[in-house]
């Protein structure tokens, strides 16, 4: 087995005697993509920060790269890439200098790849980075995560601000990354149908704890919406996700029959959602 | 042959078996012939943004079930005798009935009332 590029063990986190994380488990293995889904405030970005040394968990333990998360040695650092939901230094800079300087803290920086974005994505280096939109900066800090090929990457809704082609242009660049280098992503997104189209895993955390954590094709084929007259049926043989007085969201079908189901029905990962939170 | 292709990251279905029902139906229409060759996962991944691991689920389940043939260090090629090609054509048409048979029984349509309905509508 290979040993996961990052692992939450009974991870919890309190905020001024709220819990922001409970309990969470979750190992990033090579090759993964796995999608963070949950609500604004569900506690994805302390689970992202927390992952980097950030943020120091109350209870459990964050291993990367095999060293404690608040113990990170400057060599692990330099194989993760990390893009923060807002925010972006380098103010006052061109994007050439700026990039001169970030590359300087890679020593496996690809010249050759940070060249095809700048091209691909329409960045002029004379370009001062005061004066790109907000959509050119994310590409910017995407292209400053990416362009040393990490082990590890860790993106906090990375996409919200490009548009569909540069979107998918940095989806096939993350495929890349993942399959050809055998990095492991997580990252949040509220962008359901990317998050459908990228991630071969899906988290989704509710009020910080993980509610389901499976590989997105097994949880579009065994998560069902249940339609039911009486509340007396049976169905302790699933997960049972949510419960309404007339439906319940089920894991584990496999096509079986339910006694006392008037439907039942397959959920897109944006209904998903949006029933778990009903 | 992937103009041909929808793939729909907001449908009910999950991508993988979007793609595996269509290039089904893409054979079993004609619309690609047998002995074609399939572009690769990776092209067919990048040409609906989509990952590359979805497309090799879909792939390899129609080359367990025949569809495809994959032989090593080339190309995956359409199947040259798709066997219980009946069967599966048929196959195809149980997501549609089992819709409809849901929505029979919530309507309290009863199954000879239902077989009445299709039989007319077919001969409309």
């Amino acid at each position: 087995m290979t040993r996961p590029l990052l692992s939450y063990k009974n991870v919890s986190k309190q905020y001024n005697q709220r819990q922001i994380l409970n309990n969470i488990n979750l190992n990033v293995e090579p090759g993964m993509v796995i999608g963070l889904l949950g609500k604004n405030g569900a506690g994805k970005t302390t689970l992202l920060r927390s992952a980097l040394g950030l943020i120091t968990p109350d209870q459990g333990e964050i291993q990367v790269l095999g060293e404690l998360s608040h113990q990170l040695s400057a060599s692990s650092k330099q194989k993760i890439g990390y893009v923060a939901q807002q925010t972006f230094g380098y103010e006052g800079f061109k994007i050439a200098d700026a990039l001169a300087l970030h590359r300087s803290f890679y020593p496996n920086w690809d010249m050759q790849l940070e060249a095809k974005w700048l091209a691909r994505f329409e960045l002029n280096s004379k370009d001062a980075i005061n004066d790109l939109s907000i959509g050119q900066r994310q590409t910017l800090a995407l292209i400053m995560a990416m362009a040393y090929r990490p082990q590890l990457l860790i993106l906090d809704e990375p996409v919200a601000s490009l548009d569909p082609i540069a979107r998918r242009e940095f989806m096939s660049d993350l495929f890349d990354l993942a399959l050809d280098s055998g990095s492991g992503i997580l990252f949040s997104s509220h962008i359901t149908s990317d998050i459908e189209r990228v991630a071969s895993h899906i988290a989704l955390i509710k009020q910080g704890e993980l509610l389901l954590l499976d590989e997105l094709d097994v949880i579009r084929d065994t998560v069902r919406k249940v339609s039911f007259k009486e509340s007396t049926i049976d169905l302790s043989a699933y997960t049972i996700l949510n419960r309404q007085q007339n439906c319940a969201i089920i894991y584990g079908y496999t096509g079986e029959t339910v006694v006392g189901a008037l439907a039942i029905n397959t959920l897109s990962l944006e209904q998903l959602f949006v029933e778990l939170h009903g | 042959m992937l103009e041909f292709i929808n793939v729909n990251p907001n449908s009910g279905d999950p991508i993988y078996k979007q793609l595996h029902e269509q290039i089904v139906r893409l054979i079993v229409g004609g619309q690609i012939a047998a002995g074609e060759e399939l572009p690769s996962v990776r092209k067919i991944a990048d040409h609906f943004a989509v990952n590359p691991m979805t497309v090799s689920r879909a792939i390899g389940q129609l080359v367990d079930q025949g569809w495809l043939e994959r032989r090593r260090g080339q190309a995956t090629r359409v199947a040259q005798n798709t066997t219980q090609q009946t069967d599966q054509q048929e196959s195809l048409l149980f997501k549609a009935i089992d819709q409809l048979i849901q929505q029979a029984k919530q309507l309290d349509v009863p199954q000879a009332t239902l077989a009445e309905l299709i039989k007319k509508r077919w001969e409309l």
